[in-house]
């Protein structure tokens, strides 16, 4: 049994349930102790579809997770993700009274408050809002603005949100199991904290996280969240391209494009023939090599500009110092980093093994990104807010669990 | 617009009247320019801009403005916007001269064709520059026209997004909706003529008119900015004594709005109410309540009042209300259905096949009926969209049957997606898969 606080991250995907559990170590260590995964079910896009099915999935996952580290799974950081979540930039503006120009604390907390007064449709809800930048008398890139001198002060502040009954779906499951949710994340943000390190944060990256259902993507300029952003279409879709288009069934399909799919055309050598090998029901035949990796490429081509359309800024590629990285479990399709870098035409690369110590020898998986950035993220919230410790937690969940008694 | 790098020309809300002018450009333009004075709506400046001398000419605007004098010498942009755009530049100076010192432009163009994509954009850019705010309200072609003229009118429309406060975007498949299969060539196109002039009208006494409760551009340009830019329309005239039931019953089930049936999907909905002085507080709450039976609980309703001596007796009910992107119906832009239209009209329609006007009707209109109202004297007003310029008297000559039922919306089977919930981008459903969608492209 650990000594240190736990942090669990929970992930419930499309393709598996991925639950980290790591270990608040002295120092500013997070020390890995376990992944537990599962097979999800009863997910499509990302999003519940079929409560009980899941609610398996999941019991399954955290058995798993419990029986490899020994920890008594109680509360985790739950990812959040589907075509439901948005994000949009605000600016908040405040200006000081005539006579004083000195900015207060309660100045700052004012334009805070400003910049998150923004129109989101009624059953949305707030889920993560991260100031960009501050700006005092029109200068820009002033971090703090608390003791300067000026008369107007502006915040920017990136805002993601996404509809209130769905994201209370997953915390209803995750409350069923039962464990208590610590913070809600929107899963690409959390990949995104998993695959950068502070310095290609402050230079500037877009992290496209492809997963099972649905592709995240988060861009980082400055140190700071300038977009963010879910397109509900991933590896799923790619596989049921490729059970339609030749003719396999699902599972084959998955199969043909973890063994042998490619992103790239004109690869293969002409006339290239997989051979698919009969089984009970389906006939033994051969399928060209060059089909399988079209249908993959156009599938993947599109995701890359339908995300480069979307953005909301066309210049933000400009200011990617560290370029693209692509993440998730679709990210391991060969040549996907050159059809990204066609598209995108900026260096793209594959995550990187995150600086986390423990169990590395799993986090080379860009599957479980997602889970491990949510892991980080707890660490960045409670570096932000050390005076609720872990004691306190433990001790206001507590009287809250007793007081609903 | 809270960051509008020009607040000093911000309409003045203590100001009696804001100065407008209403740009008509190309031929569609013009033409709305005509129905705005036909119909005395408003009282603005008109300006026509145009390649098309004859057009120009016939033009009832107080402002002229030709555009290509030594490129196009008189005639038009021949449906390339490139050299409407340079037909454009060429006469920069004499738009820029047409438009100082206006607080408020509103551009009104037909896209798809030479004059109305090239010129828009630069004239939204030229009135930017000047100061002004800018308000533009275009049409979209036909989808039978062909993907070429779609494309044209969708990288315009793009530009005038970039320079426009606010874009009010008519798809013409849909305006072919409001006009009944049997009506004339003439008829269509003087209605949708009229249904745009009604939206220019309203968004502009919007702005002017003293309200009771008052809308101001602020909250126009909330309730268009920053979604898909293709907005629901409606708008009704009613008087008598249930004059609150019958305008909203036929605003809100204006063809523009798919028969009320996008209402529930839209995200911001701007009502104004126009009376005269015997508007009566329950007539609004009984508008409003019929309003808010019809779309999501969530949406945002931006609401004003005004009274206008003028109206009495009468009551005007203006709705437009903003989709969220992606919202429109999937078959909507795809490019399959256009290939279906023209299957079903060719038959119908041998000798107009490249330019049957009517066949937008892909759906059997709803309520047409509602919509025969005071469309006068359409020949007056040789409607016609730059876009599409059918020879009108063959046209009337032939009084197209009504189109067989439309073959129902393509069926692909989207696989393992089949029934969840499907995920559409700029009308594309991306469930199918990519492959096949691309492969109709080449």
């Amino acid at each position: 049994m650990a000594k240190n606080p736990i942090i669990v991250g929970l992930e419930i995907g499309t393709t598996k349930v991925c639950v980290v559990v790591a270990e608040a170590a002295p120092g500013n260590e997070t020390r890995i102790l376990c992944v537990g995964q599962a097979d999800s079910r009863g997910v499509r896009k990302g999003e519940i579809v079929d409560f009980d099915a899941a609610h398996e999935a999941l019991r399954d996952a955290i058995a798993d997770a419990e029986s490899k580290s020994d920890v008594t799974i109680r509360s985790a950081y739950v990812g959040i993700t589907g075509g439901h979540v948005t994000s949009l930039n605000n600016r908040g503006v405040v200006h000081l009274p005539g006579e004083r120009n000195e900015i207060s604390e309660e100045d700052a907390a004012e334009v805070k408050l400003r910049a998150g007064e923004v129109s989101i449709p009624t059953n949305n809800a707030f889920l993560h809002n991260f100031i960009q930048q501050y700006r005092v008398d029109g200068r820009d890139g002033v971090m703090n603005p608390v003791g300067m001198l000026g008369h107007k002060i502006e915040a920017d502040y990136h805002i993601i949100h996404g509809v209130r009954n769905r994201i209370q779906n997953t915390i209803r499951l995750v409350r069923e199991v039962p464990l208590e949710v610590d913070d809600v994340v929107f899963s690409g943000l959390a990949s995104a904290l998993a695959v950068l390190d502070s310095e290609q944060r402050e230079r500037g990256a877009l992290v496209i996280d492809i997963g099972g259902g649905t592709t995240d993507y988060v861009i980082y300029r400055d140190g700071a969240v300038h977009d963010s952003g879910c397109i509900a279409v991933g590896g799923d879709h790619i596989t049921n391209d490729i059970s339609m288009g030749l003719r396999v069934p699902m599972a084959r399909a998955e199969r043909l494009k973890i063994e042998e799919g490619g992103a790239v055309l004109g690869t293969c050598l002409p006339d290239e023939k997989i051979h698919l090998r009969g089984e009970p029901g389906f006939a033994a035949r051969d399928i060209e090599r060059e089909m399988l990796h079209q249908v993959i490429h156009y599938r993947l081509r599109e995701i890359f500009e339908l995300l480069k359309k979307r953005f909301d800024d066309e210049r933000h590629l400009d200011y990617l110092g560290a370029g693209v990285i692509l993440t998730g479990g679709s990210s391991q399709i060969p040549g996907i980093q050159h059809l990204a870098e066609d598209v995108f035409g900026i260096p793209v690369q594959p995550a990187q093994t995150p600086p986390l110590s423990g169990l590395t020898s799993a986090l080379a998986n860009p599957q479980i990104s997602t889970a491990l950035g949510l892991v980080e993220y707890a660490r960045l919230v409670q570096d932000e807010h050390p005076t609720e410790g872990f004691w306190r937690r433990m001790k206001s969940r507590f009287t809250r669990a007793l007081s609903s008694r | 617009m809270t960051n509008s790098p020009l607040p000093s020309t911000k309409p003045d809300p203590s100001a009696d009247r804001i100065k407008v002018k209403v740009v008509g450009i190309g031929g569609a333009g013009s033409n709305v320019l005509d129905r705005l004075v036909l119909d005395a709506a408003v009282e603005v400046d008109l300006v026509s801009c145009n390649t098309d001398v004859q057009s120009l000419a016939s033009s009832v605007a107080s402002q002229k403005v030709q555009l290509g004098r030594t490129l196009t010498r008189g005639l038009g942009a021949g449906g390339d916007p490139e050299i409407g755009f340079a037909a454009a530049e060429e006469a920069a100076a004499e738009i820029s001269a047409a438009i100082e010192g206006t607080p408020l432009v509103f551009i009104v163009a037909g896209l798809g064709g030479g004059t109305g994509s090239g010129a828009a954009p630069l004239v939204a850019k030229l009135a930017r520059e000047r100061g002004s705010l800018v308000l533009a309200c275009v049409t979209l072609p036909f989808s039978f026209e062909g993907r070429r003229r779609r494309e044209q009118a969708s990288d315009s429309l793009r530009a005038i997004q970039t320079y426009a406060d606010a874009v009010i975007c008519f798809e013409n498949d849909r305006m072919g909706e409001i006009v009944l299969p049997t009506a004339g060539v003439h008829d269509a196109f003087g209605r949708t003529d009229q249904i745009i002039g009604q939206c220019v009208r309203s968004v502009i006494d919007l702005v002017q008119r003293r309200g009771l409760i008052r809308l101001g551009f602020d909250d126009l340009l909330s309730a268009l900015r920053n979604h898909d830019s293709r907005c629901l329309f409606g708008y009704a005239e009613a008087s008598g004594h249930d004059r609150a039931a019958l305008a909203a019953d036929e605003a809100l089930r204006s063809p523009l709005m798919d028969g009320g049936s996008l209402l529930p999907r839209v995200a911001h909905v701007l009502v104004n109410i126009t009376g005269g002085t015997d508007l009566t507080l329950a007539e609004i709450q009984s508008l409003m309540q019929a309003l808010h039976h019809r779309i999501a609980d969530n949406a945002q309703v931006l609401f004003g009042a005004t009274v206008d001596s003028r109206f009495n007796g009468r009551l005007g009910l203006t709705v437009i209300g903003s989709l969220p992107a992606g919202a429109f119906p999937r078959e909507e832009p795809a490019p399959a259905p256009a290939a279906q239209i023209h299957a079903a009209i060719a038959p119908v329609l041998p000798r107009l096949a490249p330019v049957a006007p009517r066949a937008a009707p892909v759906d059997p209109p709803r309520a047409p009926d509602r919509f025969s109202p005071p469309a006068p004297a359409p020949a007056a007003a040789p409607g016609r969209h730059d876009a599409v310029r059918p020879q009108p008297s063959r046209a009337s000559a032939t009084p197209p049957e009504p189109t067989p039922p439309t073959p129902a919306p393509e069926t692909v089977y989207r696989g393992r997606f089949e029934r969840s919930e499907p995920t559409i981008v700029d009308g594309e459903d991306l469930d199918v898969p990519a492959f096949l969608r691309k492969g109709l492209k080449k």
